[in-house]
């Protein structure tokens, strides 16, 4: 800046100038904004807490995948002819499928070799033929899928044998006897998916409301503690200042839950955990719109909190009503059925939850999401303005906790 | 360049809290390029009135102008505020603190944060800006607060006890600071406790109690208002103007004596006699602001 340039705004303290008329800050609640960002993106403790939550969803998703794609290789030792050919049988079922699961026949010469062989871990179960008919043995358990499939073989042998002996087929024996499943809904992953997508919405809009929500009132209450807040009201209207608190913590919650929403879907993409969750999309997209909504009528009442406490003691006891409302649409999601979800969806902060949950089900009338939307919308704007008046009052208001009716009592 | 910026001036001044009045009908003008001394015992009212002409506060009477017309929010952004309690986020570096405070009076970033580094380094924290405020010593915090109110070149200055807490050399850099933008025409009006600092700083002069204004003016008009004191020496022994007529004898050691005068023609048969009986002192004695200050709150 050389000193002959007199249309400078960078004045020198030293050069005996007149004081600068500065320029008014066009958007003040957008400084407020990027410094509640700033701050936030250089605290370490918030870094490493998202930086946890993401390594979390990582390995939950790779670890449900592998246990998914995990094979089992199952020995089994016969004695017999006859023991080879029903283990042989079980193998089909075994193998069936994209499992990987193999199936291995050991033969022994006598019942007792066999026993050895599972007593030595060198088999996992020994089928033998007695007088008393066909024995599994297992040193102490025997697996579920192989004990099944050996099961299964034993039975439709031993049946074909009877049903040839008594003039038959086991054709005739079993016609008619088979029962098939239909889902009416969906199908089994999808269901598995849907409950574990309403677990997600309910538990990320939880986890966020909460720890964002602390933040705010923190943030709010450092500034009347310190006094910081006197400063700031002679230089911004302190409106702006709740604005900015409220947009910029509001936009670090979406960003966040948006990294996480990102990493979890690609996730599932990549391990093949999902192979279509088109569907999901839908009902997350609601989620993130019902989300902001919730979530900025929520912030507007925690930074009231923050101006009405004087010391963070004081945040312990009042934040107690928002955070069972909080708990209620946490639990709403993940329990509610029926006529109470349905209620529940039309219901502030509640239906952030609720009615992406319902969305998830798809029976759902395109006008519903919008009127609870609307409705988040207004609530959200309502505490806002309500909220705008508490804090301008209390936040000046140091000394001893307030409660809402004194704050709006005081002047400003 | 004196004249520059406009007067500060408050006008019938009220404000009550419940039924108790904290400021009662004040009025009283920082004048530009001047440095004004507020002071008066606790809960006088000066943090009160500086509340309000800072917009903290809402004035329940009066008004409070900025030059010829009623003060605005964004005559205030221009303003330099520094609050009786101390304010500054502690857990926050103090360079990227001060940058947002200058933000938010308008500066840009990179402006803001070269005048913070600036000042900081002339007040001997040039190596600190990193450092959370929380973790420097209460002085040095002070400092940082001095720089907070000072960052954006203010139009005027509203200082809530600016020297409580500071060491001598603190003060003094300070009042450096504080030169330099009377130089520039800004009204200072500071409160104070140490009227010792007040005497030697002020040009100006408010003294406040229960809420009302007990003096206000220069420093020598204040001065010159008071009774006019002489000390006299005259051997051996000054006993002898306690029976003289037009002498108040406020006090006598020895040879040595402090008196009222009356009237200046008192004033010449007094040197006249001490002439005579052998004088060695007579002495105006200014007043002190103490002394001002203890005359008109008692």
């Amino acid at each position: 800046m050389s000193t002959t340039a007199p249309a400078t705004h960078s004045p020198r303290l030293d050069d005996g100038s007149a004081p600068t008329d500065l320029p008014a800050v066009k958007n003040p609640w957008l400084v407020v904004t990027i410094r509640e960002i700033t701050v936030k993106l250089t605290d370490r403790n918030f870094l490493l807490s998202t930086v946890l939550t993401l390594v979390l969803i990582v390995a939950g998703i790779g670890l449900s995948a592998f246990l998914g794609s995990r094979t089992a290789d199952y020995t089994v030792v016969v004695t017999s002819g006859e023991g080879r050919e029903v283990a042989s049988g079980a193998t089909n079922t075994i193998t069936s499928g994209d499992s990987g699961d193999t199936l291995t026949i050991k033969e022994a010469a006598d019942e007792q070799a066999a026993r050895q062989q599972v007593l030595d871990g060198d088999a996992d179960v020994a089928l033998v033929l007695t007088d008393q008919g066909w024995i599994l043995v297992g040193r102490d358990s025997v697996d579920g899928t192989l004990g099944g499939a050996l099961s299964a073989s034993v039975t439709s042998s031993v049946l074909a044998a009877n049903a040839e002996a008594a003039g038959t087929t086991v054709a005739t024996l079993t016609a008619g006897s088979e029962v098939t499943t239909e889902l009416l809904e969906g199908s089994d992953e999808r269901n598995a998916l849907k409950s574990a997508a309403s677990f997600a919405f309910a538990f990320l809009f939880y986890m966020a409301a909460i720890i964002f929500g602390m933040a705010i009132a923190n943030s709010v209450l450092e500034e009347k503690q310190n006094r910081v807040v006197e400063i700031l009201a002679t230089a911004i209207p302190i409106r702006q200042l709740l604005y900015g608190k409220v947009i910029g913590n509001s936009l670090l919650a979406f960003a966040q839950i948006g990294l996480f929403a990102v990493v979890a879907l690609v996730g599932l993409n990549l391990t093949g955990a999902a192979s279509d969750f088109g569907w999901l999309l839908g009902a997350s997209g609601w989620f993130i719109a019902f989300f902001v909504a919730g979530f900025t009528a929520l912030a507007a009442v925690w930074a009231v909190l923050g101006s009405l406490a004087s010391r963070s003691e004081d945040l312990q006891s009042n934040t107690g009503p928002i955070t069972t409302v909080i708990m209620v649409a946490l639990f709403a999601g993940i329990f509610a059925d029926g006529t109470w979800l349905t209620v529940a969806s039309y219901v502030p902060v509640v239906s952030s939850v609720a009615m992406p949950v319902r969305l998830l089900d798809g029976n759902v009338a395109m006008w519903e999401p919008l009127v609870s939307l609307l409705v988040v919308i207004a609530t959200a704007y309502a505490l806002l303005r309500l909220g705008e008046r508490v804090y301008q009052r209390a936040v000046m208001q140091g000394g001893t906790a307030l409660s809402w009716r004194q704050a709006l009592k005081l002047e400003v | 360049m004196t004249n520059h910026t406009p007067s500060l001036e408050v006008r019938n001044l009220m404000r009550s809290f419940g039924d108790k009045t904290a400021v009662d009908d004040v009025s009283f003008t920082v004048e530009p390029g001047q440095m004004t001394g507020f002071v008066g015992a606790n809960g006088a009212g000066k943090t009160t009135t500086m509340r309000m002409i800072m917009g903290v506060l809402t004035v329940h009477g009066g008004e409070v102008l900025w030059g010829d017309r009623p003060i605005t929010a964004r005559d205030r952004t221009r303003f330099g505020y520094m609050p009786e309690e101390r304010g500054l986020y502690p857990k926050q570096p103090i360079l990227d603190q001060l940058i947002y405070l200058g933000q938010l009076r308008g500066m840009t970033r990179k402006d803001a944060a070269s005048e913070a580094t600036r000042m900081l380094e002339r007040f001997g924290l040039g190596d600190r800006l990193k450092d959370k405020l929380e973790s420097l010593s209460l002085g040095n915090q002070q400092r940082v607060q001095i720089t907070a109110s000072l960052l954006h070149r203010p139009a005027a200055l509203v200082l809530d006890e600016p020297f409580s807490g500071l060491d001598p050399v603190a003060v003094d850099s300070m009042v450096d600071l504080l030169r330099d933008r009377l130089r520039e025409g800004v009204p200072v009006l500071f409160s104070s406790h140490q009227l010792d600092l007040v005497d030697r700083l002020c040009d100006s002069l408010v003294v406040l109690a229960g809420g009302k204004v007990m003096a206000a003016g220069k420093s020598a008009e204040l001065r010159a208002r008071g009774p006019r004191q002489f000390a006299i020496t005259t051997a051996p022994d000054a006993g002898w103007l306690r029976g003289m007529p037009g002498v108040q004898v406020v006090d006598v050691d020895g040879a040595r004596a402090v008196l009222e005068l009356d009237d200046a023609a008192t004033q010449d048969r007094v040197l006249r006699e001490a002439v005579a009986r052998g004088l060695s002192e007579f002495t105006p004695l200014v007043p002190s602001l103490s002394d001002i200050y203890r005359e008109v709150t008692r």
